[in-house]
């Protein structure tokens, strides 16, 4: 009689905790209710990589124009972004905390390797889906609820190196590139498009991130006699690399990788020389200042909801990864669940924002293999010298 | 090999780390204290002058001026809040607070700035260069960093030897009690100390971001190369340092030349090398106390 008691008394609350955890996952699995749909995104807002919190914001930009509008299909997007710092353990809380406690339906963007990394299997487990990761690390390909938009950096080299070869003759190019994957997989693209026109590099010279003097990687590159140097850095290595290669005298043309493309802040932060040396960079958004109705209906928006934002590159990226998560929002109609939109992410095909051309199937979530080339012009203008160009290279 | 471009940059960064350390130097002449948190005073104190030249669009001589200011006044706040209220403080205490200065100003830096770049440019520039003779190509900032290190090092090599205040600096290093006895106010000396360590580290950091970037993090790297050429010279020999920056840079870039990948651990090297084989550095006397 007593055991029963016990028993009873036990049972209880185990009850109570089970219908609890059952509601609480009914929530997560739904992400949204007849008014709302819950999309979240980390980013870091404070701390040393917070220029890159731009992007979470620039998503923040797509979503409120959406509901400014009248949302999709009746429903209002309600957007959360957590500052994880550049932080992968942060990240893990902030992520846990709104798909445990917010319940949301999707994820979009997410700065960086690292911090992506460390929720990958996390988000995996709970089914959620993802579109747009900021990395190209390989690691985020073959995850069935990812969707990916940031172009591999192996398409970045090969198609940097394609640029300077065939449009503009050079025959000596040389690479300064960060020790990392990063620059070894752009590296990997690089030499294969040279290896289609019998070229070798004349240098490749690395870098660490945390290095503040490069005279000697300079007086490497200089020696090598490279009329072009294709770099992958990060912007304070290449604004010192270009301030140490001007203050010897070298001055071969540069090709900076897609990372590099914020022209304002590059001439910024170098004096104005990355204008006046005429640099290169891939891009993967069109002209910001082009005079198309998509790119100055943002302009406006900008204007008017998110006055104290800098119409910089970052911001741009985080409406190139938000667009395509809105379409298939769209697509998947006013039956929303998350079968429907994975199906509908599953379906564009064709699609293009402000972004490269994105097509995307069951088989195949890669990003898009297309970029721009840009030069800075004089004044610090864009100059687009080569329209969205896909690269037909393969890595084998 | 571009031989004379080679020697020319190495040793100018070696010069400013050379400079850079002497900040270290200083306090640790007069406390033993190794200063962590010499490298985000500069920074702070740089962000000053770049505060007051952007900002209040001052002229860049007045920035400096106010840097300089800042400076020792920041130099004198952390001892005067940080160090000097410490309970019967050990050595390792010490250092350890200075790590905890170090987080928060570059907590503060980040908050009050901004973690984006900025480019900091002073009169002489990294733009205009001269060619001495053919390969060996010497740029204004170069020569600025030359003359004002040796400026530096000549006025500090008369300071601790001819004067009153570098005496008692010198004396309260080797015996603070003794020191005491004799009538030298201790307390005072170490916030001098603090200040003056602090105005030469601006200085410093002043020259290395005209030629790096301007960021909360720039100063890290340097520091570490600066404590490395510390080190090499003698933690205790004004000229040592200067000679151990010189060396330092020279290393590096040859090093570096030859073999890139190499080049980051090339201070690290140096340190564990000169730590095993002259532990008191190149110029460095080792003092011996007896018990």
């Amino acid at each position: 009689m007593k055991m029963k008691r016990i028993l009873t008394a036990l049972a209880v609350p185990l009850l109570a905790l089970f219908l609890l955890a059952d509601t609480g996952f009914a929530q997560r699995e739904r992400g949204f209710d007849d008014k709302e749909i819950r999309i979240g995104q980390w980013g870091p807002q404070t701390g040393p990589a917070a220029p890159w919190g731009a992007v979470a914001r620039g998503s923040k930009l797509v979503f409120d124009m959406v509901n400014e509008k009248g949302g999709i299909h009746g429903r209002q997007i309600r957007y959360f972004i957590r500052d994880d710092q550049y932080n992968p353990s942060q990240t893990m809380a902030g992520v846990r905390e709104l798909v445990d406690r917010r319940g949301v339906l999707a994820f979009v963007g997410g700065v960086g390797t690292a911090p992506g990394m460390a929720v990958q299997s996390y988000l995996r487990q709970n089914e959620i889906i993802w579109v747009g990761v900021c990395s190209g690390a390989e690691a985020f390909q073959d995850n069935p609820w990812q969707w990916n938009m940031w172009p591999s950096y192996f398409d970045d080299g090969s198609l940097l190196a394609k640029f300077a070869v065939e449009n503009k003759g050079y025959k000596k190019i040389a690479l300064f590139y960060q020790n990392d994957d990063w620059g070894m997989d752009a590296m990997k693209g690089i030499n294969r498009r040279l290896k289609e026109h019998n070229m070798e590099l004349v240098a490749a010279v690395p870098v660490e991130p945390i290095e503040r003097d490069l005279s000697s990687q300079i007086a490497r590159l200089q020696s090598s006699g490279a009329e072009a140097i294709i770099g992958i850095v990060a912007p304070t290595q290449a604004a010192i690399a270009l301030r140490t290669a001007v203050s010897v005298g070298f001055q071969p043309q540069w090709l900076h990788s897609y990372n590099l493309c914020d022209f304002a802040l590059m001439n910024h932060i170098t004096d104005g020389l990355w204008a006046r040396e005429g640099v290169i960079t891939s891009a993967f958004t069109d002209d910001p200042n082009a005079d198309t109705p998509l790119m100055n209906s943002y302009r406006e928006a900008v204007k008017k909801l998110a006055p104290e934002e800098r119409w910089g590159i970052f911001y741009m990226a985080g409406i190139v990864v938000a667009e395509p998560l809105v379409h298939a929002l769209e697509k998947a109609g006013p039956d929303l669940s998350t079968a429907a939109l994975r199906d509908a992410l599953d379906s564009i095909a064709d699609f293009k924002g402000i972004g490269p051309r994105i097509t995307w199937s069951k088989e195949s979530h890669r990003p898009p293999r297309e970029l721009q080339i840009w030069q800075c012009g004089p004044n610090g203008e864009t100059i687009v010298v080569q329209d969205w160009i896909e690269n037909e290279l393969s890595m084998e | 090999m571009p031989f004379g471009q080679l020697l020319i940059e190495g040793l100018a960064m070696g010069a400013c780390y050379g400079l850079f350390g002497l900040a270290v130097v200083i306090i640790y002449k007069t406390s033993e204290v190794v200063n962590f948190a010499a490298g985000d005073m500069a920074m702070f104190s740089t962000f000053v002058s770049f505060h007051v030249l952007t900002v209040y669009g001052a002229p860049f001589w007045v920035s400096f001026l106010a840097a300089l200011a800042f400076a020792a006044l920041l130099g004198v706040f952390i001892e005067f809040f940080f160090l000097r209220p410490a309970k019967n403080p050990s050595l390792l205490g010490l250092i350890v607070i200075t790590i905890g200065t170090q987080l928060l100003l570059a907590g503060v830096a980040s908050w009050k700035w901004g973690a984006e770049q900025q480019a900091f440019s002073i009169p002489f520039s990294y733009q205009v260069t001269y060619e001495i003779m053919p390969g060996f190509v010497i740029s204004q900032w170069a020569i600025a960093v030359f003359i004002i290190a040796a400026l530096i090092m000549a006025f500090l090599y008369f300071f601790f030897k001819h004067t009153k205040l570098g005496t008692a600096m010198r004396a309260t290093q080797q015996n603070k009690h003794a020191a005491k006895i004799m009538g030298i106010k201790t307390n005072r000396v170490f916030a001098f100390a603090w200040a003056f360590s602090s105005v030469i580290g601006v200085t410093a950091a002043v020259l290395l971001s005209a030629r790096t970037i301007l960021d909360p993090q720039f100063m890290m790297e340097p520091f570490l190369r600066a404590f490395a050429a510390a080190v090499l010279g003698g933690l205790m020999s004004i000229p040592g340092v200067l000679i151990g920056g010189g060396i330092m840079g020279l290393i590096e870039n040859f090093f570096g030349y030859a073999w890139p990948t190499w080049k980051p651990i090339t201070a690290f090297v140096v340190i564990v090398l000169v730590l095993c084989i002259r532990p008191a550095g190149l110029f460095g006397k080792h003092y011996v106390k007896k018990v």
